[in-house]
């Protein structure tokens, strides 16, 4: 059983795969967390790591299938490198087991396990060719000379190192170390890839140059891909699922798709994405919906699975781009609230204005501009309505 | 203009070492090597000729001569001080190398926090003088010493130790004195080594041992060279070790150079013996530069 179905009732529902400019895996279909039959590739069962009295890594139970390429998410400092470095085999876990295809290899050094790692330094032999740091596990396994240098030539075709074959890594630019490392990592077709901050240190343009690389190489191998990153837009890029962490804890694992509609917690919805929560207390719960009594006297109406009692504080979550904004006051009075337009950003496709509500509250309302279907353009010091439907807000508890 | 003032501004800085090199170290040395091509005389100064306006240039130039060294070719007595000499400096400087390494490399992986005060004992014993650290050692190898007297108490040997005025305790003394210049660029490259390569190296199947030798060893190499070089040369002209722990019985060019200048008061042959043994000594040091050369088009 898997610790996100187990946690959090919404990630079997089926949502979309977020639309978005995905090459690799997942396919329409690629949910093998949802097939209770199918055994893990890598099992975290129970693990806990303690630093003299800093707990790390605080009782994660985590599936991982064949194939994915999973995310752990979470700012420094959260766990996710212990829990990545614990797998490799550079850290032994207080408590717990780590399995791998079903074998128990928590006591295994790290050079007798089916992973390799890429790490966030890279990591290359200074004092090594290209060509040699590439083949310098195929050579630990004592593989003949010719076919060496065939898996060698095979990985730098793939990541078009071919012409830097007989440099140094000092003589290399960072985005070809960083292809480098990522060669001398497949190099001998581990059935696990696990990268820690693997794109932290290049610039913004050709991260994502290297998001969309590590998807095709993850897709054209079909090997399973573990990443760590503190960057939440490179998580929902390349990740078929994504765990979050804080504080040494798995707050939730879902797919990018479901932790963008569906977060648990005011933390991973404030972590990924722009969000507007308003505070209230639950006043009545009833068939699939709840109602919150907001600061300043608003209702709001959401439909929401959540188990919550009535009196309890809670937050509702709504994206910018699920608030509609207009000038007239809506029909309804459940999910309307007036306010003031404060603020416009003008992105060219579409608007963010900036409402100052009557309770004080700031929101963020997105607005695509559709030039002729608009009825009247919003402008500043406007007084406007803002009303979402029933189905757009997450109910927050935690 | 402005050019000009730039180029005087640097001779300021890099003239001073340059002065400091010609006057105590080019103007000496063309002294020696002038005395090694003299002759011994029973005068003041012992050597013959001095140089006088009077007799001119080409007079005093005519009475040099390379006697001296084919003195010394003949004679085995300083062919085999030299050969024993650089044989006494290469196995000690290999010995120094194994015991600093393990030294070097424990001080490299200690915690941060250990690293200075582990520093501070590799260089404490420069805080007494050397002779005394020699004398001790004395104390400690003699026959009725300290060594002796412990295994004995142990029972693990019944006769004293006979290692006082013998080869080995010339070699006990280098290692023991030239330790900390064997350490300290080793652990000057070891430090340097990033730990995440290590751990790369074992990620990809590398066992720990097959790591060290595959990665750590060779990233250590500008240290080993480094340390081996500053044992190696000044073991090969050791003095007082071999005068002192030695005795009679261990031939070094250092103990030759000595007894020629104050025993036998032969200035031009004791010279050209300091000479033959500098020049001896730049064939490791051109080597080193050639290795640190190669290091650096390497750009590490």
């Amino acid at each position: 059983m898997d610790v996100a179905t187990a946690r959090d009732p919404k990630a079997n529902t089926s949502s979309p795969q977020r639309a978005g400019p995905r090459t690799a895996a997942p396919q329409s279909g690629f949910a093998p967390w949802k097939n209770p039959d199918l055994p893990p590739i890598v099992r975290f069962e129970g693990i806990t790591k303690r630093f003299d009295e800093f707990v790390a890594v605080n009782n994660v139970t985590l599936n991982i299938y064949e194939k994915e390429f999973f995310a752990l998410l979470g700012p420094s400092g959260c766990g996710k490198s212990t829990l990545l470095r614990m797998l490799a085999g550079f850290e032994r876990p207080t408590d717990g087991r780590i399995f791998v295809a079903g074998e128990d290899i928590t006591d295994l050094p790290p050079y007798e396990r089916p992973v390799n790692m890429m790490f966030q330094s890279y990591a290359l032999f200074p004092h090594m060719t290209v060509e040699r740091n590439i083949g310098f596990g195929l050579r630990q396994e004592g593989m003949p000379k010719d076919k060496i240098a065939e898996r060698v030539d095979e990985a730098m075709g793939m990541l078009e190192l071919r012409q830097f074959a007989k440099r140094k890594p000092n003589q290399l630019s960072g985005g070809q170390q960083q292809r480098v490392a990522l060669a001398r990592c497949i190099a001998k077709k581990p059935r696990i890839v696990l990268l820690d901050e693997p794109l932290g240190a290049l610039d913004k343009k050709l991260r994502q140059q290297a998001q969309f690389e590590l998807m095709r190489i993850q897709e054209t191998t079909g090997t399973t891909f573990i990443i760590v990153t503190h960057d939440q837009e490179e998580a929902m890029t390349v990740a078929s699922r994504i765990a979050v962490m804080e504080k040494g804890l798995l707050v939730q694992v879902a797919t990018p798709g479901d932790i963008y509609e569906n977060p648990k917690t005011r933390y991973i919805a404030g972590f990924i994405g722009d969000v507007n929560v308003f505070e209230g207390k639950v006043s009545k719960v009833s068939d699939g919906c709840i109602e919150i009594d907001a600061n300043g006297g608003y209702k709001f109406k959401t439909k929401s699975t959540e188990t919550v009692t009535v009196g309890q504080q809670v937050g509702l979550a709504l994206r910018p781009e699920k608030i509609r904004i207009g000038l007239e006051k809506p029909t309804s009075d459940v999910n309307v609230i007036p306010g003031k337009v404060e603020d416009i950003g003008y992105l060219g496709s579409i608007s963010h204005y900036h409402v100052r509500t009557a309770p004080g509250e700031r929101v963020t309302a997105l607005r695509a501009n559709a030039a002729h279907t608009v009825e009247q353009a919003i402008t500043w010091e406007d007084s406007v309505w803002l009303d979402w439907p029933v189905d757009a807000g997450v109910v927050l508890t935690g | 203009m402005s050019t000009r003032t730039s180029d005087l501004r640097r001779w300021y800085v890099i003239g001073p070492p340059y002065l400091w090199l010609l006057f105590f170290f080019l103007i000496p040395f063309f002294i020696v090597f002038k005395l090694s091509l003299s002759d011994v005389a029973t005068a003041i100064p012992p050597y013959t000729p001095t140089f006088s306006w009077s007799q001119g240039i080409g007079k005093f130039l005519s009475q040099l001569d390379f006697e001296n060294y084919t003195f010394l070719f003949g004679d085995p007595l300083y062919v085999n001080s030299y050969l024993s000499s650089l044989k006494i400096a290469f196995f000690s400087t290999i010995l120094t190398l194994v015991v600093a390494y393990p030294m070097a490399y424990g001080m490299a992986r200690a915690p941060k926090s250990w690293q200075p005060t582990l520093m501070m004992l590799v260089i404490l014993p420069f805080w007494t003088s050397f002779l005394i650290r020699i004398y001790a050692w004395i104390a400690i190898l003699k026959p009725e010493g300290f060594l002796s007297l412990f295994l004995m108490k142990l029972g693990i040997i019944s006769e004293p130790l006979q290692i006082m005025n013998t080869t080995t305790a010339v070699y006990i003394g280098i290692v023991y004195s030239y330790l900390p210049f064997m350490i300290l660029p080793l652990y000057a490259s070891l430090e340097k080594i990033n730990p995440s390569l290590l751990e790369a190296a074992q990620d990809l199947g590398s066992q720990p041992w097959r790591a060290f030798w595959q990665v750590t060893f060779p990233l250590s190499l500008p240290g080993v060279f480094a340390g081996c070089l500053l044992v190696f040369i000044p073991a090969v002209g050791e003095f007082v070790i071999p005068d002192l722990l030695g005795g009679s019985d261990t031939l070094m060019i250092g103990k030759t150079l000595w007894t020629e200048f104050f025993n036998n008061r032969d200035w031009p042959l004791a010279s050209a013996v300091a000479v033959l043994l500098l020049l001896v000594l730049i064939i490791p040091i051109v080597l080193f530069q050639r290795q640190q050369e190669m290091v650096r088009e390497a750009g590490r």
